[in-house]
């Protein structure tokens, strides 16, 4: 028997071919798409169509024309497609059950399809169906179609009929998107078990381009399920990024002690059509005695580590706030390593010490009228007399001015109208120690001649102080800046200073109340006494600062305390 | 003041050209993702083309989805988003004597509109630019075809088999799109 020619509108499109006798082959039923059935090893790219057991209606020819038939009556038809994705085993002959079993008689198979985007001619022509070469009359159940079908991007409608001996078995069509329908093999995959995970490492690079191409690996997610006894956990690793070669997922949240068995597949376009791989499993032991040492090991290092670092901080701060490793960079002067330091001391100088007492005195304050102008009569004027020491000297009323001066300002101080003293503006503090004077004080008792001597007016604003002489009692206290005191060395002057210390004088007492300032405006005064001794006891001067207010006429004393100094002594006769 | 313009033309020009670039990319990358999402979603409706062989049309599908051509990535730009366009206009028509689900649909429309979003900024700069190009061209091409689709869906009166047909046309077009979005490189 032959094949004979495709029939028209009217009756089933199909071809005959010829059968054989003997034997109890016939086409196998595939097993169902979620049953486990060993895996067809096909070649790389090569696509096979598996008939399958399913109801379907096999004739394009309208019923009312009668030529409908039916297919096989107690089964099912269909056809599946399948794909391979690897390059390294080469197929199988596709083996099932046979259901039914056919008792007699050879069953040979051919397969059909047509385009669906093809050109549009008569469906009944020959042409419109073309006839799969290598798959006519054929006994095996499966057809290689690598290299007919090969627009992806196209619908394919493909009919199977199976005779045996005159008698129709098998009609049944299927219709087929390449691109959306093949069904993707799983990935290769490894699976290793650590101690407290299981990590599956997915290789990639083992499909096929032609069949998934990079970028639709990022959408085609590789699922990943764990078997653990009876219950499956499945997980979708998220692929971000381009994946390429290998894809690392880790298993984490393990029960110690038991078998996981992981299955790698990807998301099927259709979701009947899921591939999984075979299971690989491994025995979940955590390793604690090797965990142990490990943590062991860490946390000692950890340990020390910790330790140095903070042995290393604790010197760099005891270093820093100079507690330990101190630089030692004495002065010169403190450097007692030299031997002729040791044996020829260098004593430091002496210093004169004297004691002072200064008393405040609140005066009011007179305002110089300085005129510095060369031609200006500082005589007519308060003005301070300049000496050649450079100090400046105010007469402070007429009585304790010198008789002869050659300084215009002590005729000035000696102006019996000048009514208030010609003390300056007093500088800061009112305590400023004055020193002992043997200036003005002295100044009276001098051999220049003093005309009068007197009590120092102690306070200008107030015309009862002019009258101090007459009042015994109390104490005139001033401040007198040392540092504008005339102060001189009297050695050359002893009688004078000796006349100064005559009883019949009245004391006045100069109270310094500031002991320190005084010490050292007095050694200031003293050094400027050696440096620059005056030959005219007319140009002491002395310019108390302040003088209180409350005080007013003061008598006169003057006590030699050695070494030039003179301490006059004001004693007020109103205190208030 | 001249130079000051300058310069900064210079910089707006290097800008839009950086930020284009980058928008490509990214295109690509959601226009990938969109096409599968598409096809999956597509697959889900069901039907069997193989007992609607007899009601099969001519549609004049373009030459440059039949075979495979080169475009700028300008070109595929306007095609791609031409295409979303008519296939959201066409799945909007009634298709109640198909039985397929509502949802699937409305995840289809939506998953278009978004596409959508994502090229009509792209899609409108280029269309200022007013050069004739072969994209342009397949524009055309496309909205003939389109147009031969809603008229056979009108025609057969939108029963099952029409949908049919329509819904395999829609499979290979989102092949086409696929393709298409290799072009959006940088």
């Amino acid at each position: 028997m032959g094949i004979k020619k495709p029939f028209s509108c009217t009756n089933s499109l199909y071809i005959m071919v010829h059968s054989h006798e003997g034997g109890t082959r016939g086409i196998r039923n595939p097993p169902g798409p979620d049953e486990a059935r060993p895996r067809s090893e096909v070649w790389p790219g090569h696509y096979q169509l598996w008939p399958r057991a399913q109801s379907s209606v096999l004739c394009a020819d309208p019923p009312a024309r009668g030529g409908c038939r039916q297919s096989w009556p107690n089964g099912q038809c269909a056809l599946r497609l399948s794909f391979r994705t690897s390059n390294n085993r080469p197929p199988k002959p596709y083996s099932d059950p046979v259901t039914p079993r056919v008792s007699s008689g050879w069953l040979s198979a051919s397969l059909l399809f047509l385009l669906l985007s093809g050109p549009l001619k008569d469906l009944c022509k020959p042409e419109d169906m073309k006839v799969v070469k290598d798959c006519i009359n054929i006994t095996r159940s499966f057809c290689d179609l690598t290299h007919v079908w090969v627009n992806t991007t196209d619908m394919y409608v493909s009919r199977v009929v199976g005779f045996r001996e005159k008698a129709e078995l098998v009609n049944c069509m299927g219709s087929f998107f390449l691109e959306s329908d093949r069904p993707l093999d799983p990935p290769e995959f490894e699976i290793v078990s650590f101690t407290n995970h299981i990590s599956v490492n997915v290789k990639f690079q083992s499909i096929d381009p032609r069949i998934l191409s990079e970028e639709e690996l990022q959408f085609y997610l590789a699922f990943i399920e764990e078997h653990a006894g009876n219950s499956v956990k499945r997980y979708q690793p998220q692929i971000t990024g381009n994946i390429t070669e290998n894809f690392n997922y880790v298993i984490d949240k393990l029960i110690p002690n038991t078998n996981y068995c992981v299955s790698v597949y990807f998301e099927p376009k259709d979701p009947r059509k899921i591939n999984r791989s075979p299971l690989k499993c491994t025995l979940f032991q955590p390793r604690r005695e090797s965990e142990s040492s490990e943590s062991a090991t860490m946390g000692g290092i950890i340990t020390l580590f910790l330790i140095t670092a903070v042995f290393i901080s604790t010197v760099m701060i005891l270093k820093r706030i100079g507690y330990i490793c101190l630089r030692n960079d004495f002065p010169k002067v403190l450097n007692f390593r030299r031997l002729s330091v040791w044996v020829f001391p260098e004593l430091p100088p002496l210093e004169k010490v004297a004691t002072v007492e200064v008393i405040h005195i609140n005066r009011k304050k007179k305002v110089w009228n300085y005129n510095y102008d060369d031609e200006s009569d500082a005589e007519n004027e308060a003005a301070p007399c300049v000496n050649s020491g450079g100090y400046t000297k105010h007469g402070l009323t007429g009585r304790l001015c010198p008789a002869s001066t050659t300084s215009a300002s002590l005729e000035d101080c000696s102006d019996p109208n000048a009514e208030e003293p010609y003390l300056p503006e007093p500088k800061g503090d009112a305590e400023t120690p004055m020193a002992p004077g043997p200036g003005p004080w002295q100044s009276e008792g001098t051999s220049g001649g003093y005309q009068t001597r007197g009590t120092l007016r102690q306070d200008p604003t107030s015309e009862e102080d002019s009258d101090s002489t007459e009042r015994s009692e109390g104490r005139i206290v001033f401040n007198v800046n040392l540092n504008s005191v005339c102060v001189r060395a009297l050695e050359d002057d002893k009688d004078s200073e000796v006349t100064l210390m005559s009883p019949s004088r009245p004391e006045e007492t100069v109270v310094l109340e500031d002991l320190n300032e005084t010490e050292s405006s007095l050694s200031v005064a003293s050094e400027e006494r050696t440096q620059l001794p005056f030959t005219d006891p007319s140009m002491e001067c002395l310019r108390p600062q302040d003088a209180p207010s409350d005080q007013s006429d003061t008598s006169e004393s003057d006590v030699d305390m050695g070494d030039g100094y003179i301490v006059r002594q004001v004693n007020l006769k109103k205190f208030n | 003041m001249t130079y000051r313009c300058l310069l900064q033309m210079v910089l707006l020009l290097c800008f839009s050209t950086t930020a284009l670039s980058r928008n490509y990319s990214l295109l690509r990358f959601q226009q990938r993702r969109s096409d599968t999402v598409c096809q999956k979603l597509l697959r889900q409706l069901p039907s069997t083309p193989q007992h609607c062989l007899e009601v099969r049309m001519d549609f004049q599908v373009p030459e440059e989805m039949r075979q495979a051509q080169q475009f700028q990535k300008e070109d595929a730009v306007l095609v791609i988003y031409e295409m979303l366009q008519q296939i959201f206009s066409i799945l909007t028509r009634d298709f109640s004597s198909t039985g397929w689900s509502e949802t699937v649909i409305e995840d289809l429309l939506v998953e278009l509109q978004g596409q959508m979003d994502h090229l009509e900024p792209i899609q409108k700069e280029i269309m200022q630019k007013k050069n004739f190009t072969m994209g342009d061209m397949t524009v055309l091409h496309l909205k003939k075809y389109y147009f031969n689709l809603g008229q056979y869906l009108k025609s057969m009166e939108y029963n099952s088999c029409a949908w049919t047909v329509v819904r395999v046309q829609m499979l290979m077009n989102f092949s086409f799109l696929k393709s298409l979005t290799g072009y959006l490189r940088d």
